[in-house]
């Protein structure tokens, strides 16, 4: 078996795999209106599946998300990587924070560590990001990213996504 | 980079007389897949009315089962052919009362001939005697009348009253295995 998780650290965080341990908190956010711009809220058993569902699919891509951890204390803040399930125009480079880790550049740090990883150790060439016109931070963090708005498209959970094109690797 | 982690690492492979159970690997999604979109996965969450989206979220989540708790469902393959022909093994959902024993035959050419009581009986030991747990359960929709009968092959004994998952669930009780 060659497929493997990696680890990436960052000043203040660690991108590493899921883990039992971080059920309750991505549980939480799953089932919390926080999730109202990602096709939720769910229910617990769902956000359950669905935390196999981010573990499970490095297996089937090579690549996937991470955990996004604070590097002292390992707490779950987020879920940031790369996302490619059927019916996805493209990879999506994605993040989602849980409620007490907003505001403080989390998901900035932990964007631009894995679009990094992307380009550099994955070779990818382009990468986009789906959301929600409604979801104002996210909206916001795109744009701190670079990234330039390109058509939308719809999914049957999801809604109407906006796409965004991040600049790619040479940028 | 720090030490990465590898999901299935620690995923043993078990050998019958037939079959290799082994973790789930790249290559499998694609006739698992066409199992999960087929009427024969609807008695697994898929079925062709839910099609492809789905059949891949399922998938996902039970390869991403093994890397969150340890252990998980098997693919079994043919010793002879190395093809993937079933799923076996133990998985434990949210909200289910507790460890169930599950299994799948891919393909309606590989129905009838004791795959999955090869593989389940080979899973139950394991379970046993490597993993110490206690005798695993499993939860079968009357209508699913295969499993009920593979159910009783093994030796599993109807459990009346268990809470099971969903309302009209059938319990069985797999024995100890000798």
């Amino acid at each position: 078996m060659t497929t493997m998780i990696p680890v990436l650290e960052t000043d203040r965080l660690r991108l590493r795999a899921p883990r039992a341990s971080d059920l309750s908190a991505y549980t939480a956010f799953r089932t919390s209106d926080r999730a109202r711009h990602v096709g939720g809220p769910f229910t617990v058993a769902q956000a359950e599946q669905q935390l196999h569902a981010i573990a499970g699919q490095w297996l089937i891509l090579g690549y996937g998300r991470w955990i996004v951890a604070d590097r002292q204390t390992d707490a779950p803040l987020g879920i940031v990587g790369l996302f490619f399930p059927v019916h996805w125009p493209e990879p999506e480079l994605a993040w989602s924070l849980f409620a007490d880790a907003e505001g403080r550049g989390i998901a900035f740090e932990a964007a631009q560590a894995a679009r990094t990883h992307a380009y550099g150790t994955l070779g990818m060439t382009t990468l986009i990001s789906c959301v929600s016109p409604e979801n104002a931070r996210s909206l916001a963090l795109v744009r701190r990213m670079g990234a330039t708005p390109e058509g939308r498209f719809d999914h049957p959970d999801h809604g109407t996504l906006h796409i965004w094109r991040h600049p790619g690797p040479t940028t | 980079m720090t030490a990465a982690f590898h999901p299935l690492a620690n995923t043993p492979v078990l050998i019958t007389d037939r079959l290799r159970l082994r973790a789930p690997e790249p290559s499998d999604l694609a006739p698992w897949m066409a199992f999960l979109v087929s009427p024969r996965g609807t008695w697994h969450g898929g079925g062709p009315e839910h099609g492809e989206g789905r059949a891949w979220r399922i998938i996902a989540t039970m390869i991403g089962h093994w890397s969150i708790h340890g252990y998980g469902t098997f693919i079994a393959e043919d010793r002879a052919t190395n093809r993937p022909l079933a799923a076996v093994g133990a998985f434990f959902p949210a909200n289910w009362p507790e460890r169930e024993l599950g299994w799948s035959v891919w393909s309606d050419a590989n129905e009838g001939q004791g795959y999955a009581a090869e593989a389940a009986t080979e899973i139950l030991r394991h379970c046993a005697a490597d993993l110490g747990w206690p005798p695993l359960i499993s939860y079968i929709d009357p209508e699913n009348a295969r499993s009920v009968a593979l159910a009783e092959r093994l030796g599993a004994v109807r459990e009346h009253g268990a809470p099971t998952p969903h309302p009209d669930d059938m319990a069985f009780r797999h024995r100890v295995p000798a």
